[in-house]
């Protein structure tokens, strides 16, 4: 068995640690100039970690006026139809409203207003009556409320993956399912060492998320810390989704954490999330039963008909928190190592982040020049959901006639589009992510062993050996 | 002469058309996605064929291999593979069958491994005649419960039931509390909890098959809930045999067919 050190080394300009929407937003802005870029990934697919369990919500407002972060979400919210159009993402500019019921919440809201206004966001207060001729579904026991227009609704799995196959379109390389296990220094760059990988790149970004401290110790760089903050959320048959209008938040104080209702690209509806600081974690994504309960108790406080909804799944997703907010800055000890992170805005900086990254690292001499003609979007896979012509999609591919998952109405023309693609799903939950197959009521009853098949065919495996999950097969 | 569709050629949906066909005067179409009839019963079972036969006596006329996607202002969308047709008809009659009930439904709280499977899917996968697990647990009693217990039994494994009743299981669980999934990648058990100040139980198991209930489908957009128009539903949880279903049937399109004629 050969040692790492008799690995090859392979050598790239940038090396990108980490395959969630921060990652691969910055390798796809990073393959359209003439730098090499490789991104390493642990899990054996993109969009496994925090992005992942991400609630969908392309959010228009966050943190501090005058903020880096603030300035890279404001450039962001202005494009997102472009960028999903290209990228064949769904979005919709849906808005939300933010709801107070208690005069605490009411102190509160006002003030949220003048901090969203602060950071050049756009936002209104609301009556009673206005809030309820936004969503009438919101609670009668509304005080006020505030307009945020420019939320929107984001499918967080397929952007990641999205801008992860435009990077591969580009030439980057793709290493999955190659936990970083090293990184060396030397007076030509680093090396990332991984079990069967030596990549050796002049600039290192450390985009590891939950495990950006793991990855900045193995490079003898700062001592960071991050840690789980669990959410656990209940999600809404789309039978209740399509009756709303508005993402509607709570007005979080100090004594309360904002469990909130919010639609789907999917149309279904999330209820959550709620904020376990785990600090001891290790990414567990358990729920548990209480937890759960809160959750739709809190929910229907907000929207009194989410009581009565049908719940289709429930699940538990960690963000990545961490003392610092947000980073994007060189190691202080490592000069040529870039920590890129956001506790809880990735997804929703993530238009404009790659254009920041590849500033800095421009700044930092990687000298990056424009190609001439990258690729800028990816091939079209039209949804059959709610398509309105669809014998137009069946007679330019017959495959679309064939509905593989009832409840979503996935095709096997949109299932085999994901096992062929540049970042081609490998497991049934892969299928999942990329097309929503699965996603839906009955939860894989009437065609997880559809979808278990047309993926054993595409991955060579059988019945006992097809991947599940990134991690898990379907036998034991 | 109108028409009209029965969705899902099982014992149930066959019951519904043949008598539709023989007791009005309409054109009755019974669609099913699948490329043959029978549904869960099976395209074999010899009662499904002379059921099957029946109906195309009566002038039934099958449309097989087409899924029902979209019903609204009388217009049924179906696709099927390279086919996409709408068919008008002044009633709809959906029986689709029934599914297990899912993790959310019998909450299931822990972890997320994979090898937690719903019970079609099981009994599809070991069609493959492959062995895919040592010890799987089966949650519940619904009407897949037993013959996937006893297939699975037969390949050498040691089945494990919770909740399900009967003797087809090595060794059978009674517990109304709690349950967590264990394990990260892959299931590697359950744990059973009572309440606070209880000892909680962990059992061992390689797979998770959601066996419990049997809760009506649902997938055709426009013919989602009873208060859908003209559209009913026809999905019986019991009894479990294939002529009591085609029996409910039969009786559910006299049902229907009186009550129009009361409205005349």
């Amino acid at each position: 068995m050969r040692s790492s050190a008799q690995h090859p080394t392979e050598s790239f300009d940038v090396v990108v640690i980490g395959g969630g929407v921060m990652g691969t937003s910055v390798a796809a802005r990073l393959s359209a100039t003439n730098v090499r870029v490789c991104l390493v990934e642990a899990e054996n697919d993109l969009c496994e970690g925090a992005s992942k369990g991400n609630a969908g919500n392309a959010i228009s407002f966050y943190g501090e006026p005058g903020t880096e972060e603030t300035e890279l979400l404001n450039a962001s919210n202005l494009v997102w139809e472009e960028l999903c159009g290209r990228l064949g993402v769904p979005y919709r500019r849906i808005g939300a409203v933010m709801v107070a019921t208690t005069a605490e919440e009411v102190e509160r809201l006002a003030e949220v207003h003048d901090q969203v206004l602060a950071c050049g966001v756009r936002a209104r207060m609301l009556t009673t009556a206005q809030v309820h001729a936004a969503e009438p579904l919101v609670t009668d026991a509304c005080l006020a409320g505030m307009e945020l227009p420019d939320e929107g609704l984001i499918d967080p799995m397929r952007l990641t993956i999205g801008y992860g196959a435009l990077a591969v379109a580009n030439g980057v390389e793709l290493v999955l399912g190659q936990p970083v296990i090293g990184v060396e220094h030397d007076e030509h760059g680093s090396v990332v060492i991984t079990a069967q990988r030596r990549i050796r790149a002049r600039y290192v970004v450390n985009a590891a998320g939950l495990h950006s401290d793991r990855i900045s110790a193995l490079a003898a760089g700062e001592e960071l810390r991050n840690w789980p903050r669990r959410g656990q959320y209940a999600i809404l048959d789309r039978a209740f989704g399509h009756r709303m209008s508005r993402i509607v938040f709570s007005t979080a104080t100090p004594k309360t954490k904002g469990i909130n209702v919010m639609p789907t690209t999917h149309g279904s509806v999330l209820l959550g999330p709620t904020a376990h600081d785990d600090f001891d974690g290790d990414d567990s994504r358990a729920t548990d039963a209480e937890t759960v309960q809160h959750v739709i108790e809190q929910a229907a406080r907000l929207v009194p008909a989410t009581a009565g909804a049908y719940v289709i799944k429930t699940f538990a997703a960690n963000r990545p928190a961490s003392e610092e907010r947000h980073r994007i800055r060189f190691d202080r000890l490592v000069p040529n190592l870039l920590h890129v992170h956001s506790r809880s805005a990735g997804i929703s900086m993530s238009p404009m982040l790659g254009e920041r990254v590849l500033q800095v690292l421009n700044g930092a001499g990687l000298d990056a020049t424009e190609r001439a003609n990258p690729v800028v979007r990816l091939p079209s896979v039209p949804s059959l959901r709610g398509c309105a012509r669809p014998e137009e999609l069946v007679a330019a591919n017959p495959l679309y006639g064939q509905v593989v998952c009832a409840c979503e109405n996935v095709s096997a023309a949109e299932i085999e589009a994901a096992l062929t693609s540049h970042v081609p799903a490998t497991s049934v939950d892969g299928v999942r992510k990329r097309t929503g197959a699965g996603y839906g009521r009955c939860q894989g009853s009437l065609c997880m062993a559809g979808v278990s098949f047309m993926t054993a065919l595409r991955t060579g495996t059988g019945p006992a050996d097809v991947r599940q999950t990134s991690r898990g097969t379907v036998g034991a | 002469m109108t028409a009209l569709i029965v969705i899902g050629a099982g014992p149930s949906g066959l019951g519904v058309a043949t008598t539709l066909a023989r007791e009005t005067g309409d054109t009755v179409c019974l669609v099913d996605r699948i490329p043959v009839p029978g549904g869960e019963a099976g395209w074999d079972d010899p009662q499904v064929r002379a059921y099957v036969a029946d109906a195309e006596a009566a002038g039934v006329q099958l449309l097989l291999g087409h899924m029902a996607v979209r019903w609204a202002a009388g217009v049924l969308l179906l696709l099927g593979p390279g086919v996409a047709r709408t068919e008008k008809a002044r009633h709809l009659f959906f029986a689709g069958g029934c599914r297990p009930a899912t993790a959310a439904d019998l909450r299931l709280a822990g972890e997320r491994p994979a090898g937690v499977l719903p019970a079609t899917v099981a009994e599809h996968l070991l069609t493959s005649g492959v062995g895919l697990w040592h010890r799987p647990l089966l949650i519940g009693d619904g009407p897949w419960a037993s013959s996937i217990g006893e297939h699975i039994r037969r390949t050498g494994a040691r089945v494990l039931s919770l909740n399900g009743q009967g003797d087809w299981a090595d060794e059978t669980i009674c517990h109304d509390g709690a349950v967590e999934v264990l394990g990260r990648d892959r299931v590697r058990g359950v744990r059973l909890l009572d309440g606070p100040g209880s000892v909680p139980r962990d059992v061992d198991c390689d797979a998770i098959i959601l066996c419990a209930g049997a809760i009506p489908n649902r997938n055709v957009d426009g013919a989602l809930t009873e208060s859908d128009e003209g559209v009913t539903f026809v999905q019986p949880t019991a009894p479990r045999s294939v002529r009591g279903r085609f029996e409910h049937g039969q009786s559910a399109a006299r049902e229907w067919i009186r009550s129009m004629e009361g409205n005349q």
